[in-house]
């Protein structure tokens, strides 16, 4: 009888829940079925700003089947403020104020959905307005430094930049802005949760289903009596973090009425009860020898966040160790407004502050007449510029320099605006992608069983991210398994506590935990091994694989179900991967819902950038200002890669948000209200399938001998960095027109 | 099923007992449930079913709160996303624009109805071997948009397919690879 | 959703005799795309929605008279439209009209009646929580005059409203002069389309024409020479499946590279579906590219426009030239 052989990392391995997902039968957590369950819709503010005068629900009440109305008149300080991952967030709730547009404001509970939503149209809520400050030029916002909100905030800095700008041969200075975005998941934010004595169930779609540290407070219970389940997340982009203020009255409600509470939010409330991209502003001021070599950088950015939040996502931390220069100085400033608090949205920092850079780079080349790419190489780097650290690993040149072999840059009109093909205006652009290779902590736990069969268990979140295939396919490779031979559970606060699913950490914080686990297991079964007359004394014993099925020594293969039987039929470890800045007790910590996150750009010895280039072909159309991107490809490099075929589809899935974000995304603010007003995917517009008509991601092989014992760098937020940039670069080399201010439009150009 | 009454439903009303509570948490006496119901007689995945249910429910809220069906994503409830794309007598309609009362008669499959874990529709094979999903919410929605692509001719070549897809949204952009999936499995549909 | 009740009358007489007896407070039903859309956001609050289905064997064909006018059923869906034969020999603008329109989807769904009755996606229409909407709230005062109107309307606009009508398959049928069959308590009679839709003035909140009851049955469009030589320009941001920032409908008769006979209709920028008289009247006589900037200059001559909405004047212009460009180039195969 011949094994199946042993699946391998990097394999492009199809997605192990892929038939889950494909047959319907993948259990989202507003899949997950509930008897008896209360159907609950939330009522959110119609001003951004004021006090709730009165409440009036009595022809809410009369609706047939109304079960409850929660508000701050009857939460009885239940709901406390949210804690937000970065700082106080806005109040809901939990007291008349109204402090941003589409605020929580109460809870309906009816008998039926339908029912539940004639009852919240029948509440009348007075309100007494207050002017409401939108964004940057509204009257009445409070901009400051984030290094005097934020004692913790230090803006990159060395030499002299302003200095040695001035006396420069060679300057550019420009303006960029990036509107609000949202993310926008297709999956609605959704709650389902009950209560047995006084533990709570909730299944609701998460990216860290450990973090129950704000409802054990609402609710005065230890965390461990909370559990939450998300099996499936449907599209998380930072904005599905467990423990909101509408968890909190969900489950409330569910204990006050003794049933289920099921609530599926409306899109449009999306867009308030969450957090959001926050709109940014950028002044960048680059100045270099004229043979290209940067003698300043110098990135001011800004930020619109709540009045209580010092929210910032500060992308100078990446922007200010791309490239050598010996002069840089960065400053980012907050300004307070009267909105809702931002927070993570994919790609947070880089995809704002990179499009001002690359696009200043892309700048400075033309003014140097320069090919963009030869001005990157010259500005190349194995060094933080700013410490001096080493990168882990650094491929940015090769990335650009494969890219532009595959993607024909030689071809690019050196002119902007002479290329034409019949009506259409023709230009090729480019950009760096930069992301940090940031890591976390996890535990794992792997069981084998007398058939060879493993089971992997963490509390890690599958979102789109492939984790179940990645991890499963690290024990798998771990253990010498084919790939069907390993069974993964994840999701549920019950498994051994892992990560949060952010900033590209999971491949890499779960698979090496994982593999450690694995090698435990390895161990075990090497000394059961021992015990075997014929194979014991073999010296090559200790340089034994577990491959295709079987321990594999010297010549000899010892089946691994029989060494499993030999030792009970039952083998298990629990593992963990803790980056090396964590602080002490980084499992527990995660256990009480605080994430771990170290490495980065935070690295105590070295600088880790997850690294690519975006090659891009657009085409204007000369009379109607219409933009389409026919061809796009990116090169990325980002150490061990787990699965070719998850990876590369999250990257070409994130430079397709690089594309929205460059032509299509923003989120509309009434100047006078401060209220969104494109709340919907027919005015919030994301790309569709016929925007995209060519999209490749290439993954360079890459060793990272530093980072972490696999050398995984991770991919998921890469994608988007900096495609925006290289799609304005293009339209600049279409066009001449250089346009600084996203959502770049037909309008802008005709 | 031509009683001469399953063209002309008349909603009526309905009584179930109800017991809310107010907002201060006393609870009150029962009001009747007064709103109008329909009963609605259709088949779903080859399955008959007759439902008495509230005028304003859609399918999409029947499929998924009633009967259990919940492959049919919700995304937006607007008309706007695809994700609840269902077919009604064989064509792609999206069921959260549906009303479950207009539906007397018809013949609804849903995901569950395509194809079986064990027999898998080969659309369904196609999206899996063309990574053509990644979290996987719009994935029901894709596949049964996709489906009548195919049989609607809008398969013909990669741009017909993007174009008919495109009101499909996918927020992971799984999109090439969608595109992808779509004309392979044109080549092998039998239907 | 307000509580409804539910009809499904099998003749339109049954159907009329509902509407009309609910005095406004009953709505006829098909596929919901714009009904139950706006029913869920509580702008439209009908007490009574009568599901047209039953009616649609018997008002859904598509034919062609010995006159040469085409009619179509007012309960065909747009994709059954999009797909006839005959529309696409004979009425290419249509065809593409309808094409661009939505998502396939809802194309399957909606009928050509609702198409044409399609309302507005002014956001402080849409949205109940603004006060301020004269189409909603008669004399409530207009939002949008305060707020961003960037898909507002530049033609037809009033100081009361100035929503833009989002269709695109009405201002084509509007400039072709196709009419609506419309029955109703008082009766059947045809209305024409470009007139259908009542320009909002000081009463934005009557859409349209039309009595409380009336049906739009079918709608007929007549033979001219120049619907062949017809074409349908969107401009819009994404690739496909978004309203139209701005599209032109251009229908020729050309006779040695001279117009004959032109037909113009604009989307997107207007109040109403329209059609441009002055631009028709610029192109007959000319050589349509060489006339073709003239003729958009006189479609816009009336154009009203804030800083927001400015662009939409040159979207416009852009879009029906682009448009004429493009129907001078079809290649018209003979009878």
């Amino acid at each position: 009888m011949t094994e199946p052989s042993s699946a391998r990392i990097g394999e492009p391995l199809p997605r192990v829940d892929a038939l889950a997902k494909v047959t319907g039968m993948a259990l989202f957590p507003s899949d997950v079925p509930a008897p008896e369950t209360a159907y609950a819709v939330l009522l959110t503010s119609t001003i951004a700003l004021g006090r709730i005068v009165r409440i009036d629900s009595s022809a809410a009440e009369t609706v047939p089947g109304f079960l409850l109305l929660l508000s701050h008149e009857n939460v009885a300080g239940c709901i406390k403020t949210p804690h937000a991952f970065a700082g106080l967030s806005t109040t809901t709730v939990e007291s008349v104020q109204v402090m941003h547009d589409g605020q929580i404001v109460g809870l309906i509970v009816a008998q039926s959905y339908e029912g539940a939503c004639e009852a919240a149209a029948c509440v009348r809520i007075d309100y007494e307005p207050s002017s409401a400050a939108a964004g940057f030029d509204s009257p009445g916002v409070q901009r400051r430094r984030v290094k005097e909100a934020n004692a913790r905030h230090q803006d990159p800095r060395i030499g002299d930049a302003d200095a040695a700008y001035v006396s420069a041969p060679v300057r550019i200075a420009a303006d960029y802005a990036t509107p609000t975005q949202h993310h926008n998941s297709i999956e609605l934010l959704t709650t389902t949760c009950w209560w047995e004595g006084d533990r709570l169930t909730v299944h609701e779609p998460s990216q860290f289903v450990l973090d129950r540290r704000y409802l054990a407070d609402c609710f005065g219970i230890p965390v461990e009596h909370i559990r939450v389940v998300s099996r499936f997340c449907g599209g998380g982009f930072g904005g599905k973090t467990s423990g909101t203020p509408r968890t909190a009255l969900c489950a409330l409600a569910a204990r006050r009425l003794n049933r289920p509470v099921k609530l599926v939010a409306r899109r449009e409330q999306a867009f308030t009860i969450n957090t959001y991209r926050a709109e940014t502003r950028h002044h960048v001021r680059l100045a270099a020898h004229h043979d290209g070599r940067l003698l300043a950088l110098i990135h001011e950015g800004m930020e619109i966040t709540s009045r209580p939040s010092t929210y910032s996502v500060a992308g100078t931390e990446v922007t200010a160790r791309m490239y050598a220069c010996a002069n840089i100085r960065t400053e980012v400033s907050i300004v307070h407004a009267d909105r809702n608090t931002p927070g993570f949205m994919r790609c947070p920092a880089e995809l704002p502050y990179m499009f001002a850079l690359e696009s200043a780079m892309d700048e400075l080349a033309h003014a140097l007449h320069m090919d963009p790419i030869e001005l990157r190489r010259r500005n190349d780097t194995d060094r933080d510029p700013i410490d001096g650290r080493a990168y882990s690993s650094r491929s940015l040149m090769r990335c650009f320099d494969e890219g532009a072999r595959q993607f024909g840059w030689s071809d690019r009109p050196a002119q902007p605006g002479t290329h034409r093909m019949g009506e259409w205006r023709v230009g090729y652009g480019c950009a760096a992608a930069s992301y940090p290779a940031v890591l976390g902590a996890s535990a794992a736990r792997v069981s084998l069983d007398g058939e060879a069969r493993a089971r992997v268990q963490l509390a890690f979140h599958e979102i789109g991210n492939g984790a179940y295939t990645v991890i499963a396919q690290a024990a798998a490779a771990a253990l010498g398994l084919p790939l069907a031979s390993v069974e993964v559970e994840l999701g549920d606060t019950r498994l051994p506590p892992s990560n949060i699913a952010a900033a590209s950490n999971g491949t890499a914080t779960t698979c090496n935990a994982v593999t450690r686990a694995c090698a435990m297991i390895r161990d075990r079964l090497l000394e059961a091994a021992r015990q075997d007359p014929l194979f014991g004394t073999d010296p090559s014993l200790q340089a034994a694989q577990l491959m295709d099925g079987c321990l594999v020594a010297g010549g000899a293969r010892l089946p691994i179900a029989s060494l499993v039987e030999r030792i009970g039929g039952l083998v298990d470890a629990e593992g963990a991967y803790i980056v090396p800045d964590a602080p002490p007790g980084a499992i527990e910590r995660l256990r009480q819902g605080i994430p771990a996150f170290g490495g980065g750009v935070h690295g105590r010895t070295h600088v880790a950038l997850s690294l690519g280039a975006h090659f891009v072909q657009v085409h204007v159309h000369v009379l109607t200002g219409e933009i389409r991107v026919p061809r796009v490809l990116g090169v990325f490099a980002a150490g061990t890669i787990m699965n070719r075929r998850t990876a590369a589809s999250q990257l070409t899935g994130g430079m397709i948000w690089g594309m929205g974000s460059a032509l299509h995304e923003a989120t509309i603010v009434d100047p006078g209200s401060a209220r969104y007003i494109n709340r919907s995917f027919a005015d919030y517009l994301i790309p569709v399938n016929a925007d995209v008509p060519s999209v490749t991601a290439i993954l360079l092989e890459e060793r990272d001998e530093v980072i972490n014992p696999m050398g995984i760098k991770g991919v998921g937020e890469l994608g988007p960095s900096g495609m925006n940039a290289a799609i304005a670069n293009a339209i600049f080399n279409a066009t001449g027109r250089r346009l600084r201010s996203l959502p770049i439009l037909p309008r802008h150009l005709i | 099923m031509n009683d001469g009454h399953s063209l002309a439903p008349e909603s009526r009303p309905a009584m179930t007992a109800a017991r809310p509570l107010r907002a201060d948490g006393e609870s009150r006496e029962a009001v009747p449930d007064i709103r109008p119901t329909v009963t609605t007689r259709f088949a779903v995945n080859g399955r008959f079913h007759a439902v008495e249910h509230d005028v304003r429910v859609t399918l999409l809220d029947l499929l998924r709160e009633r009967l259990g069906l919940t492959g049919t994503k919700k995304g937006c409830d607007h008309g706007q996303c695809g994700a609840c794309t269902v077919h009604v007598n064989g064509e792609a309609v999206l069921s959260c624009l549906t009303l479950a009362a207009s539906l007397e008669d018809v013949v609804v499959t849903t995901i569950e109805g395509v194809g079986s874990p064990e027999k898998l529709h080969p659309m369904q094979q196609a999206f899996i071997d063309h990574d053509a999903l990644q979290c996987g919410y719009c994935t029901p929605g894709q596949i049964m948009a996709a489906i009548a692509c195919v049989r609607d001719g809008g398969a013909r070549d990669a741009s017909s397919v993007r174009e008919w897809m495109s009101g499909t949204l996918c927020r992971c952009a799984a999109y090439p690879q969608i595109a992808s999936a779509v004309l392979d499995a044109a080549g092998k549909m039998v239907d | 959703m307000r509580p409804v009740a539910y009809s499904r009358p099998r003749t339109p007489e049954e159907a009329i005799d509902l509407l009309v007896g609910a005095g406004g407070a009953a709505m006829p039903l098909f596929g919901g795309t714009t009904l139950l859309d706006l029913a869920k956001l509580e702008v439209l609050t009908p007490a009574r929605l009568v599901d047209l289905r039953a009616l649609r064997p018997d008002y859904r064909a598509i034919s062609r008279d010995s006159d040469g006018i085409i009619s179509i059923g007012g309960l065909a869906t747009m994709a059954e439209v999009a797909r006839h034969p005959l529309l696409r020999r004979e009425v290419p603008a249509i065809v593409a009209a309808l094409d661009q329109a939505a998502s396939p989807q809802l194309r399957n769904m909606a009928s050509i009646a609702g198409n044409v009755l399609q309302r507005t996606r002014c956001p402080y229409y849409r949205d109940i929580s603004w006060s301020r909407c004269n189409r909603r709230i008669p004399g409530s005062g207009c939002q949008a005059l305060a707020g961003i109107a960037t898909s507002h309307a530049v033609l037809g606009t009033s100081d009361a409203c100035m929503a833009s009508y989002p269709g695109d398959l009405a201002p084509v049928l509007a400039a072709l002069e196709a009419s609506a069959v419309v029955m109703g308590g008082g009766g059947r009679r045809s209305v024409p389309i470009d007139g259908l839709h009542r320009l909002p003035g000081a009463t934005p909140q009557c859409e349209t024409v039309l009595a409380p009851g009336e049906l739009i049955l079918a709608v007929r469009v007549p033979h001219f020479a120049c619907l062949k030589r017809s074409t349908f320009v969107k401009l819009r941001n994404r690739a496909a499946y978004e309203f139209a920032e701005a599209s032109a409908m251009v229908a020729l008769d050309l006779e040695g590279g001279v117009v004959r006979d032109a037909r113009v209709g604009l989307g997107g920028v207007a109040t109403v579906p329209w059609r441009s008289r002055a631009a028709e009247a610029r192109l007959v006589g000319m050589r349509p590219v060489d006339a073709a900037m003239d003729a958009a200059n006189a479609a816009f001559r009336e154009a009203v426009v804030r800083s927001d909405t400015a662009y939409k004047v040159e979207m416009g212009k852009r879009a029906l030239v682009a448009a004429i460009r493009q129907a001078v180039a079809m290649d018209i195969a003979d009878d």
